[in-house]
């Protein structure tokens, strides 16, 4: 007969929760899973379901009314002026925010230049300020009466303009003050995806004939396409969330010409109090968001590069 | 030759001069900010303008600080209070379940990652009137609380660090093991140590979308007492007329530290972004 191997006479807690138990790995699950449950799951169901019922925050009844939120929104004149607004902000902001940062990470890759920690603080640190310092800055340049803008253009002979109160261009002031602030960060991403291009190619490129163009063109563009469609959807998603800059420095107007989406989801929820309509407006901009992302985890799962 | 190269080098000297110029134009709004906060009041606001002040005063500094009825440093208190608490749990939830989904076996393991994994399509603007509407419920709003909460179980966090133990040899937690290591101790002694880059970038993440988190604070937030740095601005900035001296002042105090950080961290915040920006 077999001696029983010795073992230490286990605790209860310890079978159930022990090293060897099945339950032990969900410990280690369940301090996230509370945030997880509680902040992100729950109130994903609770606002789809808000959004089908009219729900005023005075009232404590929800009244369950389907989809007709969703159907009146494209009636409503102040979503509409909002919905095409942050699509044009999109459009105008992200070929030009990477554009810009695809420029910088060019400029910060030269190998001539010297001095390129102080060029980097320069190009890139805006993007670190805090979004309320860079607005409020962005305002007194850009301010009609005593701005530093105008000024320079009062000195060149052109005509200054009211820029944050005037229908055509407050929304594109805001448009350049987002690039101004945000462009840093894909300038870093650029960067980074341009030094590990291998220096062999360029060389190689070099030898055979190719000039500074083609050599960008066609070694340098390809190479980053990885890096410029991760950039691209990233952005896109970032701008169709645009809210800050608008309320702080334009506050939508004037006359809603630069009233964007997620502005109207604020005023209705948490302004006028209705709530319903406002989780609605949300899912909204939900499902345009999501249809990018999947859009981008396509695109992303096909893409390889072989060097 | 040498003729030739003593061009090249004048060109290339050219070149670098006008690329540091426009640097220093692009950066000019910042210089501009300070600039004006160091004027005094009435100067601030004259044609032609003054780069360099005719006069120098700290009266705004001042004035922001010690005299307002809401001074500067309570709402930078509270940025920096929230973002490090909530760096602070994101990094202690985040790191346990990341070692759990990378490291441990469990039912149900591929199916728990996805679902986490997909909350990331969901922009938190979905979620801005049911938060409040639960938050209102547990009556949290208008509290450290409310500001922090919410923003701890990003599924963003999870990912960066699940792909980043899933790189970790896993001969050295096999001679752990063998020497009688805990799994626990696995994870704060080797896992947790031999992490430190991604745990950094996921804390400079954190704390940049905290520092910066507007709309959120904007609406669970009305108390002065609370107010965080881009709270604190914008009202200070809809108090009715403007006083630039003051405001540029105040939005000095909270961007000066914020560039000094940049400057002396350069490196490790830009490798942090590229990290948790192209691997995550």
């Amino acid at each position: 007969m077999k001696a029983k191997p010795k073992t230490r006479i286990k605790t209860g807690l310890e079978k159930s929760i022990g090293e060897n138990s099945v339950f032990y790995p969900y410990l280690y699950l369940l301090p996230y899973a509370l945030f997880f449950l509680i902040f992100w799951v729950y109130p994903l169901f609770d606002g789809f379901y808000v959004s089908l019922c009219r729900y005023d925050f005075a009232e404590t009844q929800r009244t369950f009314i389907a989809f007709k939120h969703y159907i009146s929104l494209p009636f409503d004149p102040l979503f509409r002026a909002s919905f095409i607004n942050t699509f044009i902000f999109v459009l105008e902001t992200t070929p030009l925010i990477i554009g810009v940062g695809l420029a910088f990470a060019l400029l910060l890759n030269l190998s001539f230049l010297k001095g390129k920690t102080v060029l980097r603080v320069l190009l890139i640190s805006p993007f670190m300020l805090s979004i309320a310092a860079v607005c409020m800055t962005w305002e007194w340049i850009l301010g009609s009466q005593f701005g530093l803008l105008n000024y320079y253009f009062s000195q060149l002979r052109l005509p200054t303009q009211t820029w944050l109160l005037e229908k055509g261009w407050s929304l594109f002031a805001v448009v350049l003050t987002t690039l101004w602030w945000t462009v840093g960060f894909n300038t870093i991403l650029f960067l980074a995806g341009l030094q590990e291009i291998p220096d062999v190619l360029h060389e190689a490129a070099k030898i055979d004939g190719a000039g500074r163009w083609s050599n960008f063109w066609y070694i340098t563009l390809p190479c980053l396409r990885p890096v410029l469609l991760f950039i691209i959807v990233m952005q896109i998603i970032a701008s169709f969330k645009i809210f800050g800059q608008v309320f702080i420095m334009t506050g939508g107007g004037p006359a809603e010409s630069s009233r964007v989406m997620v502005q109207h989801i604020y005023e209705t929820g948490f302004q006028y109090y209705r709530m319903g309509e406002a989780s609605a407006i949300a899912w909204v901009l939900f499902v345009i968001i999501m249809v990018f992302t999947l859009a981008q985890f396509k695109v992303l799962s096909k893409q390889t590069i072989e060097y | 030759m040498v003729k030739r190269n003593l061009i090249k080098k004048i060109n290339l000297g050219v070149i670098s001069a006008l690329i540091f110029a426009f640097a220093l134009i692009w950066f000019s709004p910042i210089l501009w900010m300070v600039s004006t906060s160091l004027k005094p009041e009435k100067y601030t606001i004259e044609w032609p303008i003054h780069w360099i002040p005719r006069s120098v005063t700290l009266e705004n500094y001042y004035s922001v600080i010690f005299e307002s009825v809401i001074n500067i440093f309570r709402p930078f208190f509270n940025s920096l209070f929230i973002a490090s608490a909530v760096i602070v749990l994101t990094l202690l939830t985040s790191s346990l379940a990341a070692y759990a989904f990378s490291q441990l076996r469990f039912k149900g393991q591929n199916v728990l990652f996805f679902l986490v994994i997909s909350t990331l399509m969901i922009p938190e603007e979905v979620l801005l009137v049911p938060r409040y509407l639960l938050l209102y419920k547990l009556q949290m709003i208008n509290s450290y609380n409310a500001l922090i909460l919410p923003m701890v179980a990003s599924p963003f966090g999870i990912f960066l660090l699940r792909q980043f133990f899933l790189g970790i040899p896993r001969d050295l937690q096999d001679a752990a093991r063998i020497d009688g290591c805990s799994k626990f101790r696995i994870y704060y002694q080797i896992i947790l140590p031999l992490s430190k880059p991604a745990l950094a970038a996921l804390a400079i993440f954190t704390f940049l979308a905290n520092w910066n988190s507007f709309t959120w604070p904007l609406i669970a937030i009305d108390s002065i007492e609370l107010m965080t740095v881009p709270i604190f601005l914008a009202t200070f900035h809809a108090f009715g007329v403007i006083m630039w001296g003051r405001l540029m002042a105040a939005v000095s105090c909270v961007t000066l530290p914020i560039l000094i950080f940049f400057c002396i961290a350069q490196r490790g915040i830009i490798k942090g972004i590229t990290l948790t920006g192209l691997k995550g």
